[in-house]
């Protein structure tokens, strides 16, 4: 941060004056402008999202970008390395990204966010970013594979030789969140994986991607987020969703405010929409498990008490980040 | 030529129309080259671009599918130039129609159907029994499935060269040597063959830069294969670092601009073989070969390679739009319009993409249209009209790219940048498509008789008044066949836009691509067909256009 001088001082009371003024009439009027939206969320969701947002918000202009989230934020990265940066709002896939965003300020501190029913270990204490909803890494199965599945070792067997496949890490930030979680799986580890890899498993793309695999029947199984799969079966894809026994993989697909934003006001907007009831109702309409335990979840998951998550210590994710992302590399060639 | 103060000044205005579309966009790719200059790039970044490994693996893919592919292409491009151009065979015109068809479906609709066909999901060898078995990787989904398709996509390049070819048959000399008494063989191998090498030369180097220039097909099915070519890079390195990538990329697409270049120069020595042996004589379209008891036979293996590149592949598509989900078999009781209502009517993703492409085809057509009358009329100096020619010429990454170059700083002046706007997808489309505008228009004013202008001239007509009632009503059904075409091409473009866009500007290639990543590929197959239709609706205006112009005026109709 720059030293402040007397005329920075005196901008930064003016500016926050207007701020206060600006807020204080923002509930009075209805919010406009434009908001830029990146996410990694399925087109189809973020047009869901995004017009149930505009439904409420009528005057804000909502434009977005999607890819996965490993694939996103290296464009942000550059965007910022330019000095011109696009977004104001992120939604993305994991909380560790988030972590490593605030840790460089680019995140807007918000810490009056209004988190409604979303409990309190969904969000940062700190007020940089909110986890939304809970979307968990299990096994999607094509109904017409030789073998059930149960653990998460069912994917080493010989039977499943050259009949897996799961996300790429550098795509997409479940996948990643979910390489750490099995590293630090004392029960399955980098052993596991190096099973895997002589068992053919292949990577590829993102989410979408192995679920296409898998119900196209290019692979009979693929480590994937719940919801696909889940969504897909109920309008009659042949695929099954597995909860292996040892536990999933979790990410809270967390939303947050760009530091640079130029629509503050519509971006505070976006993310208590949706914290809100009513943006918790949306995710499980949408297929997701809302992070509000309230909120009754969609059809076709298990209770969420009983869903089993890995544990995972984010300070060692974070501190071996880099050396787990080479060894997987080289070992999955990527 | 005595012209009036107007026409004086319309030169001038085309070169610098030409100077600022394409010319400087070209020559600042050039220089880029030379010298990296933009922020961030290190010093020799020449050396560390090619002496990365990466770069080189993807330089020898484009190769080693890009040289199969056009071998590919020659062979049933040839064959059916041979067959239908050559041979007396029923229902000509229409097997030449077809023939040339795959050529209009963009490539990644191509990919995207082709993928739908062949894969172990696939309905057709479902119900035949055939489809392969579960776990068994996509056919498609590697370098050979990639040449596979260039070679169908890019087969009537070859053909409808060697249509030009035939149309300039030297009747005279096959008389000659008839009456010498040489027979239909000794005709073929030592006077046909010979005289067509040059056309099929020009046809296999359009063939061969198309497929190192393809971006739809390449990234398809190149992506899930981990078969990575350079426009495929180029893109991921534009689209992982945005403009931080665009030295680099400037780099890989000069590479492949001097892939294209060797093919050129191969192309030129061809053709100037040509000028050395062909002797005065009649020349006209060439009289059809009875087969005979061949007939039914070539006749059959038409019919059957038409189906297998046209219907296997376009049913396969619109079977996957119909389903609800992925691997669900079409039947009636799961066919769905979802996918469509979803995409034309709920997604404005898809929405603002139809809009954009059919905004950009019409505004593109219609610009270049304009200024393509202009040019055919006015005779342009040989550099100009070589800028015109290049960024039709070269790979469309090098277009792209060279936009990005040009525009990615604010313009003087409004202070703006275009960057990620469609403006710059529009700027980019008219580089690469002038040559496409001009070459109908510039055809049909060459056939203008001249005394027509001269004497209306001499009656007192002003140049407008002559353009209005001499020039445009001759010129009107090339200027619509024109039109049509650019805008057939602008419609489904997208090795130009997929490293152009952002957010807002997407246009109907990069959303088809774009749903297709993230595995909604029965919506990409709705777009797809509602894109095709347009395509074809497109194609029926332009054929109804052109009822009077010559043949090969229309790619469709050789």
């Amino acid at each position: 941060m720059p030293a402040p001088t007397p005329r920075r001082a005196l901008l930064a009371c003016l500016s926050a004056a207007l701020a206060a003024l600006l807020s204080g009439s923002a509930a009075a009027q209805p919010l406009s402008g434009r908001l830029v939206l990146y996410t990694s969320q399925l087109e189809a969701d973020a047009q869901g999202t995004v017009d149930a947002f505009r439904a409420r918000h009528p005057g804000v202009e909502v434009e977005w970008v999607r890819a996965g989230t490993n694939a996103l934020i290296p464009r942000l990265r550059a965007e910022f390395a330019a000095g011109n940066p696009r977004a104001d709002v992120l939604l993305i896939a994991d909380s560790l990204t988030m972590e490593t965003l605030k840790a460089e300020n680019r995140l807007k501190r918000w810490a009056e966010a209004p988190r409604g029913g979303v409990p309190a270990e969904y969000v940062d204490p700190e007020g940089f970013y909110w986890g939304t909803k809970l979307i968990t890494t299990g096994i999607v199965r094509n109904t017409r594979a030789p073998m059930t599945i149960s653990s998460w070792n069912d994917l080493a067997d010989p039977r499943a030789r050259n009949l897996v496949t799961m996300p790429s890490p550098s795509v997409s930030g479940a996948a990643l969140i979910h390489v750490y979680a099995i590293v630090q799986n004392p029960a399955l580890g980098w052993e596991y994986l190096e099973r895997l890899a002589r068992n053919g498993l292949t990577v590829r793309g993102g989410n979408g991607a192995v679920m296409q695999a898998v119900a196209g029947g290019e692979r009979a199984f693929g480590m994937v987020i719940d919801y696909l799969p889940i969504r897909e079966a109920a309008k009659g894809a042949p695929v099954e969703f597995v909860f292996p026994r040892e536990g999933v993989s979790a990410v809270t697909e967390p939303v947050a405010i760009l530091s640079g934003t130029r629509n503050e006001a519509a971006a505070k907007a976006f993310v208590a929409f949706l914290l809100s009831r009513e943006g918790q109702e949306l995710a499980s309409r949408q297929g997701f498990l809302p992070a509000d335990p309230t909120v009754s979840p969609p059809p076709g998951f298990p209770d969420p008490k009983t869903i089993r998550v890995m544990p995972l210590d984010a300070r060692r994710a974070l501190a071996e980040a880099e050396a787990v992302q080479r060894r997987f590399s080289g070992l999955f060639g990527q | 030529m005595a012209a009036a103060g107007a026409e004086r000044l319309i030169r001038p205005l085309l070169v610098l129309w030409v100077g600022v579309i394409s010319a400087l966009p070209m020559l600042r790719l050039g220089l880029e080259g030379l010298s990296p200059s933009l922020p961030g790039a290190p010093q020799g970044l020449a050396g560390l671009v090619f002496s990365d490994p990466r770069v080189w693996r993807a330089a020898r893919r484009t190769l080693l599918v890009a040289v199969p592919g056009t071998c590919l292409s020659v062979l049933f491009g040839g064959a059916g130039a041979v067959a239908i151009g050559l041979c007396k065979l029923p229902g000509r015109r229409a097997l030449a129609f077809l023939f040339v068809l795959p050529m209009l479906i963009p490539p990644q609709i191509a990919a995207l159907s082709w993928i739908g066909a062949l894969g172990p999901s696939s309905a057709l060898l479902n119900a035949l029994g055939l489809a392969p078995p579960l776990g068994t990787p996509h056919p498609l989904h590697s370098p050979e499935g990639i040449a596979f398709l260039f070679g169908v996509q890019h087969a009537p390049v070859v053909f409808l060269s060697l249509m030009a070819g035939l149309r300039r048959f030297p009747a005279g000399l096959v008389e000659a040597a008839r009456l010498a008494g040489a027979g239909s063989a000794a005709v073929l191998r030592s006077i046909v063959l010979p005289l067509l090498a040059p056309s099929l030369a020009a046809g296999a180097s359009l063939a061969f830069i198309a497929a190192i220039g393809n971006f739809g097909i390449a990234a398809l099915l190149g992506i899930p294969a981990n078969y990575t070519v350079l426009t495929v890079l180029i893109w991921q390195r534009l689209a992982g670092l945005g403009p931080a990538g665009l030295s680099e990329a400037a780099l890989m697409s000069l590479l492949l601009a001097g892939f294209a270049a060797l093919a050129l120069a191969a192309e030129s020595l061809a053709v100037r073989r040509e000028r050395r042996y062909v002797t005065p004589g009649a020349t006209g379209p060439a009289p059809p070969l009875a087969l005979g008891g061949f007939t039914a036979a070539v006749l059959a293996a038409l019919v059957l390679y038409l189906a297998v590149v046209l219907f296997l592949p376009l049913a396969a598509l619109v079977s996957t739009a119909l389903v609800p989900a992925s691997g669900v078999p079409l039947s009636a009781r799961t066919a769905t319009l979802s996918n469509f209502v979803s995409v034309l009517f709920v997604q404005q993703n898809t929405v603002v993409a139809f809009r954009n492409s059919l905004l950009l085809a019409a505004t593109a057509a219609a610009i270049l249209v304009a200024v393509g009358v202009a040019m055919a009329r006015a005779r342009l100096p040989k550099p100009v009209r070589l800028a015109i020619d290049l960024p039709y010429a070269l790979p469309g990454v090098c277009v792209a790219v060279a936009a990005i170059l040009v525009y990615l700083r604010p313009l003087p002046l409004i202070g703006l940048s275009l960057y990620g706007t469609l403006w710059l997808i529009l700027i980019a489309y008219l580089a690469r498509f002038q040559a496409l505008a001009l070459k109908p228009l510039a055809g049909a004013a060459a056939r203008l008789d001249p005394a027509l202008e001269e004497a209306a001239r001499l009656a007192g007509a002003g140049p407008l008044r002559r353009l209005a009632t001499i020039a445009l009503p001759l010129l009107a059904p090339a200027a619509a066949a024109a039109a049509i075409l650019v805008a057939l091409t602008a419609l489904n473009e997208i090795t130009l836009s997929i490293l152009l866009y952002a957010a807002g500007s997407q246009t109907l290639g990069v959303i088809v691509f774009g749903l297709n990543d993230g595995g909604a590929v029965g919506q990409a197959a709705a777009v797809s067909v509602v894109s095709l239709v347009l395509v074809l609706v497109l194609m029926g205006a332009a054929s109804l256009a052109a009822r009077r112009l010559p043949a090969g005026t229309l790619p469709w109709s050789p």
